[in-house]
């Protein structure tokens, strides 16, 4: 897959630094502002006015899950790991925390740059694989639905045409195959449809 | 008391891009020697200067050389981009500050460096956005085979695209290859409105001469209808240039006979500046071995404090009957290196973010 990086929009976006009072902050700030980024810096926890970053440096070195208003992973933004100390647990709970990249410590005069950057794809990258599996697990739920109405609409023909009779029908009500197989369950099948345990 | 200064100067004397080092030198030296003969500065520069000679393995270990063994912990000079990012881990460990004054491909903000030339938005940006309405949106890129030429050349074709442009071509020649027919036979068949040159040097020499010739033959390629384009060609340039630079499309902070300075080109204002807005920033005794981003936060300069880049003006100029005459004056402009910042005018439609 070709990835093209193009120049990111962030100007005026807002990073917030969870590390405590340290040149780390100050170099990192700085690298920050130059870029064009608000930057706040806060120590011990992030507090809720976080959730409105649009990036997450955090210490690596010292932390952990308490810090952090949202579930290890879940994070809202891209988070970028300040690594201190390269031992393998500190390494494991950054990632477990979410980890998107990493700048080593102590911080000079770059490498913010690269780090927002590849933050900012690799966020973008998990969250897309993450609604395309969420959409890819619903239809799976709805196998069973699919299959009834195949089913009820073969009544008057073959089971191939039935099919290509259902996907004519979503297509028509431009529906997924998945919602038009419901609403035929709904339609035809007496009772069909409480066998039915939509999750979406 | 006037205090006695060593300033450190690090520019190539031979070799592919002498003739900009030599300006760059010129102003430097002129400004120092400015400085020297005015006593209300309160002191004066003496110059320890050292030639890498073209070699880029050499800048790294020079600039150690004059920052451990001399009391200077400024340096004027480096003309590539290359050579600079060598020097840059050099001055961070012992404190020192280089002063660039060569325009360049923006994404850096060394706390360690002085930018006191044009980047992106001050030169190739509005260069295109008055480009394409005068002669049109399909480009051919060339450059030097190292980040100067890819980055700028990155920037152009997303500034061509973003425009619904078209980049007809792409190509490389590695530092001082003279090697430019593939070039101009691309060019000659995919028939562009505009060329956008970041080669520099003997290659930049021999592609415009070879592409004179080109619109000897057909009138597609005179400057009339396909300019060749540069952010980085001065005057200090035009002797080796001769015929093949006329009518070239530069864009630059200041052209010979711009303004009521007299400097020979951009290049040696640029250096000029950095001497004398040094000087400035050091008269407090005790500041000369301060760090950059002490001064700057001491004393307002014209290095932003937070990018260490310059505000400039746009010029754009094209060379006719052998000197850049003025096309377009554009206002003075912070330098913005990562370009995360509106930009003025028109240039809204064409901004490259994705």
């Amino acid at each position: 897959m070709k990835r093209t990086v193009r120049i990111q929009n962030l100007g005026g976006a807002r990073a917030v630094i969870l590390h405590r009072p340290h040149a780390v902050v100050q170099a990192l700030t700085r690298q920050l502002a130059a870029i064009g980024l608000h930057v706040d810096a806060v120590w011990p926890d992030l507090d809720a006015s976080a959730l409105g970053a649009d990036f997450v440096f955090f210490d690596a070195d010292m932390g952990h899950d308490g810090q952090f208003p949202w579930a290890p992973g879940a994070s809202p933004m891209p988070m970028i790991a300040l690594i201190g100390s390269e031992a393998p647990g500190r390494i494991e709970w950054s990632l477990s925390i979410g980890a998107h990249a990493q700048l080593l410590k102590p911080v000079g005069d770059s490498g913010a740059y690269s780090a927002l950057l590849i933050a900012r794809a690799a966020f973008d990258a998990r969250r897309a694989a993450e609604i395309e599996i969420a959409d890819l697990r619903a239809r799976i739920d709805e196998r069973q639905t699919v299959v009834q109405a195949v089913t009820l609409l073969a009544r008057q023909g073959t089971e191939a045409e039935a099919y290509a009779q259902l996907r004519q029908m979503a297509m028509t009500w431009r529906v997924t195959l998945e919602q038009a197989a419901a609403r035929v369950v709904a339609r035809y099948g007496a009772g069909g449809a409480d066998d039915r345990h939509s999750r979406s | 008391m006037t205090r006695r200064i060593e300033l450190g100067l690090l520019y190539s004397r031979s070799g592919s891009y002498c003739l900009i080092s030599e300006a760059c030198r010129t102003g430097a030296l002129s400004a120092i020697a400015a400085i020297n003969g005015d006593p209300s500065h309160g002191l004066t520069f003496h110059p320890v200067e050292r030639d890498p000679g073209r070699n880029i393995d050499l800048y790294a270990p020079m600039a150690d050389d004059i920052l451990r063994n001399t009391t200077a912990r400024h340096i004027i000079g480096c003309v590539t981009s290359w050579s600079r990012k060598e020097v840059i881990p050099v001055l961070e460990r012992a404190g020192g500050t280089l002063w660039y004054a060569v325009p360049y491909e923006g994404f850096e903000a060394s706390d360690h460096v002085a930018y006191t030339h044009a980047c992106p938005n001050q030169h190739l940006l509005p260069l295109l956005d008055w480009t394409f309405p005068a002669y049109g949106r399909r480009g051919y890129l060339t450059g030097s085979n190292y980040i100067w030429g890819w980055e700028m050349n990155r920037l152009a074709r997303d500034t061509i695209m973003a425009a619904g442009g078209e980049v007809l071509g792409e190509r490389y020649l590695p530092i001082g290859s003279l090697d430019v027919g593939r070039m101009i036979e691309e060019i000659r068949v995919t028939r562009p409105d505009f060329i956008h040159n970041a080669l520099i040097g003997p290659s930049s020499y021999e592609f415009l001469s070879a592409y004179k010739a080109l619109g000897a033959t057909d009138p597609a390629f005179l400057p009339e209808n396909c300019p060749v384009l540069s952010c980085n060609l001065t005057e200090c340039e035009l002797p080796a240039l001769g015929l093949a630079s006329e009518g070239l499309i530069a864009a630059g902070p200041y052209f010979r006979g711009a303004s009521d300075a007299s400097f020979g080109s951009s290049h040696e204002e640029a250096a000029f500046k950095a001497v004398q807005e040094l000087a400035r920033l050091l008269a407090e005794p005790g500041s000369e071995t301060a760090p950059l981003a002490n001064l700057l936060t001491a004393t307002p300069s014209l290095i932003d404090a937070q990018t260490h880049h310059t505000e400039l003006p746009t010029l754009i100029a094209q060379v006719r009957g052998g000197a850049f005459q003025i096309l377009e004056r554009q206002a003075a402009q912070p330098g913005d290196p990562y370009l995360t910042h509106d930009r003025p005018r028109a240039a809204r439609t064409l901004r490259v973010v994705s």
